[in-house]
C-alpha cells in the first residue's frame, strides 16, 4: 500500500506538487492523468525517491520511504518509463536482469526468472534474449522495458507514461497485455499518462491532477458519470463522453438473454465481452437496431437491441 | 554493438595488429639502421663535421621519449577523466564551467611558455617537461570525457538511477562503457599530440628525441633534425594506429 500525506514538492519558487493525498491499496491499478505539467509525473517519481519530496509524508505498507536505504528502497519497486530507458550496450536478457543481479541473485535463479519473465511477456527467449536494444521496435523494447521492471518481482510498480511514444496499435496491445498481468499479478501499481482514454481503460481509479493538485479521483465510471469540474469534463472530451462511457460497459450488461428473446437470423453479431461503443458501432455501420450477441465460441446467447443500449444504466 | 558481439567471439588474432606492428618495426629498424646510414645523410648535410647524432643512442632516446610521454599521459588521463566525473556528478556539477575553462587554458598556453615556467619550480629536465606535457594533454580528455558523460540518454541514466544502481554502479556498468569510444578518441588525441610536443622538453634538458633536433638546428645541421623528426613521426604512427586498432574493439 502506499500513501501519500499532504506532500508537496517545491523546486526554486515553483510549487510543482501542492499537498496532495493519495491512498493506492494494494493490487490497485491507479492511474495519475492531467496535462503536461500538472505534477503527475513529479509525483510519481516522489515514491521512489528519484526526486525527494519537500513536505508531507510518503508511505509504503505504514513505513516512511525515508527510513529505507534510498537504492534498496528503488530495487522493491518496479520502475517503467516512457522511452524504456534500455541500456543499449546490455543484451536483453541483461537488461531484464539487471535488478535481480543487484540484489546479487545466483547467476541460475537469474537467467530462470528472465526466461520467465520474457515468456510472460511474448518475446521468444530464443530469439530475443541475446539481441541488443537498437535491434528491437519500439513494442518490443517497451516489453522488454516492462519485464525488466518486474525482475525482482516487486509489489509497486511505477510506470511513467510506458506507451506514450508507441503507435496507436502497438499501444493498445501493449495495453490489453498490461490488463491481462495485472488480472494475473495483482501488483499495486501508479501510472501516469496525459491519454485519458488510456487512463479509462487501465484505471481501477483515475486521479486527475491540475497545476499539482488532486482535481478529482474515482473510477472510470464516476468520473464519466459526474465530472467535478469543467476542467475533468474537456479531459474527459467533452460531449465524447457518452461514447466513452460506452467504451467502458460490457454488452453482457445490457443484453437480453435467449431466454427472453429470438435472434433474428439476419442481424449481424457481436461478442459478449465487447463494449457498448463497438456495439453501437456496428448498429450505426449496418443500418440495424438490433444485434445477435454471442460467446466466445461464436454460439449466440442473446441479443442487444438499440433500446436496450440507451437504457440508463441499472 | 554487433561487432562488439562479434568480437568477442573472435579469437585475438596478431594479423589484426599488423598495421601498428608495421609501424613498429618501422621504428625499430630505423633506430638499428640510422648508424650504417652514414652516405645517405651525408648527401643531406655535407658541410658537417658528424652527420649521425651520437650524443646518446637513438634507442635510449626513443625509450625515453615514451617513457616521459607515457607518465604525462597516466597522469593527464587520472587527472582529466578523473575532473570530467566530478563535474558530471550532482554535487560537482557547480565546477563544470570552471573545469571546462581551466582546460582549454592549458591548451591555449604554449607548451614552452610552460616550460619557461616552470623551470624555475623544478628545475631542468624530465619533470619540467612531464609538467607541461600533462597540462597540454589534459584538454583533449577533459573535453572529450565531458562529451562522452554528456551524451549519454538522460532516460538511461534515469532507469539505471530508478532501478537502484547506486552512483558507482551507473558510472562504472553504464556510464564509462557508453563514452567508452569517445573518451578513448580523447586519450588517442592527447598521446599524440604529446609525443609531438615532449621534443621540446629537450631545450630544457630532457632524454628525448627532440635532442637531435635540437642539436641540429643550434649546429645548422640537417641531418641531425631529421634522424629525431623522422623517429618522432614513426612513433606518433605506431601509436597512433595501436590506438585505432584498440577503438575498433570498443
Amino acid at each position: 500500500m502506499i500513501e501519500l500525506q499532504e506532500v508537496s514538492k517545491v523546486f526554486g519558487r515553483e510549487r510543482a506538487v501542492d499537498g496532495i493525498s493519495l491512498t493506492v491499496a494494494n493490487g490497485e491499478l491507479c492511474v495519475l492523468v492531467g496535462t503536461s505539467g500538472c505534477g503527475k509525473s513529479t509525483t510519481l517519481r516522489m515514491i521512489n525517491r528519484l526526486i525527494e519530496h519537500s513536505a508531507g509524508q510518503i508511505l509504503i505498507d505504514g513505513r516512511q520511504i525515508r527510513s529505507f536505504n534510498e537504492q534498496v528502497l528503488r530495487r522493491r519497486i518496479g520502475y517503467a518509463i516512457q522511452n524504456t530507458g534500455l541500456f543499449p550496450h546490455w543484451s536483453v536478457a541483461r537488461n531484464i536482469g539487471l535488478v535481480p543481479r543487484l540484489l546479487k541473485w545466483m547467476p541460475a535463479r537469474i537467467d530462470v526468472r528472465v526466461t520467465e519473465l520474457m515468456e510472460l511477456l511474448g518475446l521468444d527467449p530464443a530469439v530475443f534474449a541475446e539481441k541488443m536494444p537498437a535491434q528491437l521496435s519500439g513494442g518490443q523494447a517497451q516489453r522488454v522495458g516492462v519485464a525488466r521492471a518486474l525482475a525482482a518481482d516487486p509489489d509497486i510498480l511505477l510506470m511513467d507514461e510506458p506507451f506514450g511514444a508507441l503507435d496507436p496499435i502497438t499501444r493498445e496491445t501493449l495495453q490489453d497485455e498490461l490488463l491481462r498481468l495485472q488480472s494475473r499479478l495483482r501488483k499495486t501499481i501508479v501510472f501516469v499518462t496525459h491519454d485519458m482514454d488510456e487512463a479509462l481503460k487501465l484505471a481501477d481509479r483515475i486521479v486527475v491532477m491540475s497545476q499539482g493538485r488532486i482535481v478529482q479521483q474515482g473510477t472510470p465510471q464516476a468520473l464519466l458519470r459526474e465530472p467535478a469540474n469543467g476542467f475533468v469534463e474537456s479531459l474527459l472530451g467533452g460531449a465524447d463522453r457518452g461514447l466513452k462511457q460506452a467504451g467502458l460497459t460490457r454488452v453482457a450488461a445490457r443484453m437480453q438473454p435467449l431466454g427472453t428473446s429470438r435472434p433474428s437470423r439476419s442481424d449481424p453479431s457481436v461478442g459478449i465481452d465487447d463494449s457498448l461503443r463497438l456495439a453501437l458501432s456496428l448498429m450505426l455501420w449496418h443500418h440495424c437496431e438490433s444485434l445477435t450477441v454471442v460467446d466466445g465460441t461464436g454460439r449466440p446467447v442473446g441479443t442487444l437491441s438499440l433500446h436496450d443500449l440507451l437504457k440508463a444504466a441499472p | 554493438m554487433k561487432r562488439l558481439a562479434e568480437s568477442m567471439w573472435q579469437r585475438p588474432s596478431l594479423w589484426e595488429w599488423w598495421v601498428p606492428l608495421a609501424w613498429l618495426a618501422a621504428l625499430l629498424g630505423m633506430v638499428l639502421a640510422i648508424p650504417w646510414l652514414e652516405d645517405v645523410f651525408r648527401q643531406i648535410a655535407p658541410n658537417s663535421r658528424s652527420v649521425i647524432y651520437q650524443r646518446n643512442a637513438f634507442l635510449t632516446l626513443v625509450v625515453n621519449h615514451m617513457a616521459i610521454v607515457g607518465v604525462a599521459s597516466l597522469v593527464a588521463i587520472i587527472a582529466g577523466v578523473g575532473a570530467a566525473v566530478m563535474v558530471t556528478r550532482s554535487w560537482g556539477r557547480d565546477f563544470l564551467p570552471l573545469v571546462a575553462q581551466l582546460a582549454s587554458m592549458g591548451q591555449t598556453f604554449p607548451p614552452v611558455a610552460v616550460l619557461a615556467l616552470s623551470v624555475p619550480m623544478l628545475g631542468f629536465g624530465t619533470e619540467p617537461t612531464i609538467v607541461a606535457l600533462v597540462l597540454y594533454g589534459l584538454l583533449p580528455i577533459v573535453r572529450n570525457t565531458l562529451v562522452g558523460l554528456q551524451g549519454i540518454d538522460a532516460d538511461v541514466l534515469e532507469a539505471a538511477r530508478g532501478m537502484g544502481m547506486s552512483g558507482g554502479q551507473v558510472l562504472w556498468q553504464v556510464e564509462f562503457p557508453l563514452a567508452l569510444t569517445v573518451i578513448v578518441a580523447g586519450i588517442r588525441t592527447s598521446v599524440t599530440i604529446n609525443i609531438a610536443t615532449a621534443a621540446i622538453g629537450s631545450t630544457i634538458g630532457a632524454k628525448t628525441l627532440g635532442e637531435p633536433i635540437i642539436a641540429g638546428i643550434v649546429n645548422g645541421n640537417t641531418a641531425y633534425i631529421l634522424q629525431g623528426a623522422l623517429l618522432i613521426a614513426l612513433l606518433a604512427l605506431c601509436v597512433d594506429s595501436a590506438f585505432e586498432r584498440v577503438s575498433r574493439h570498443l
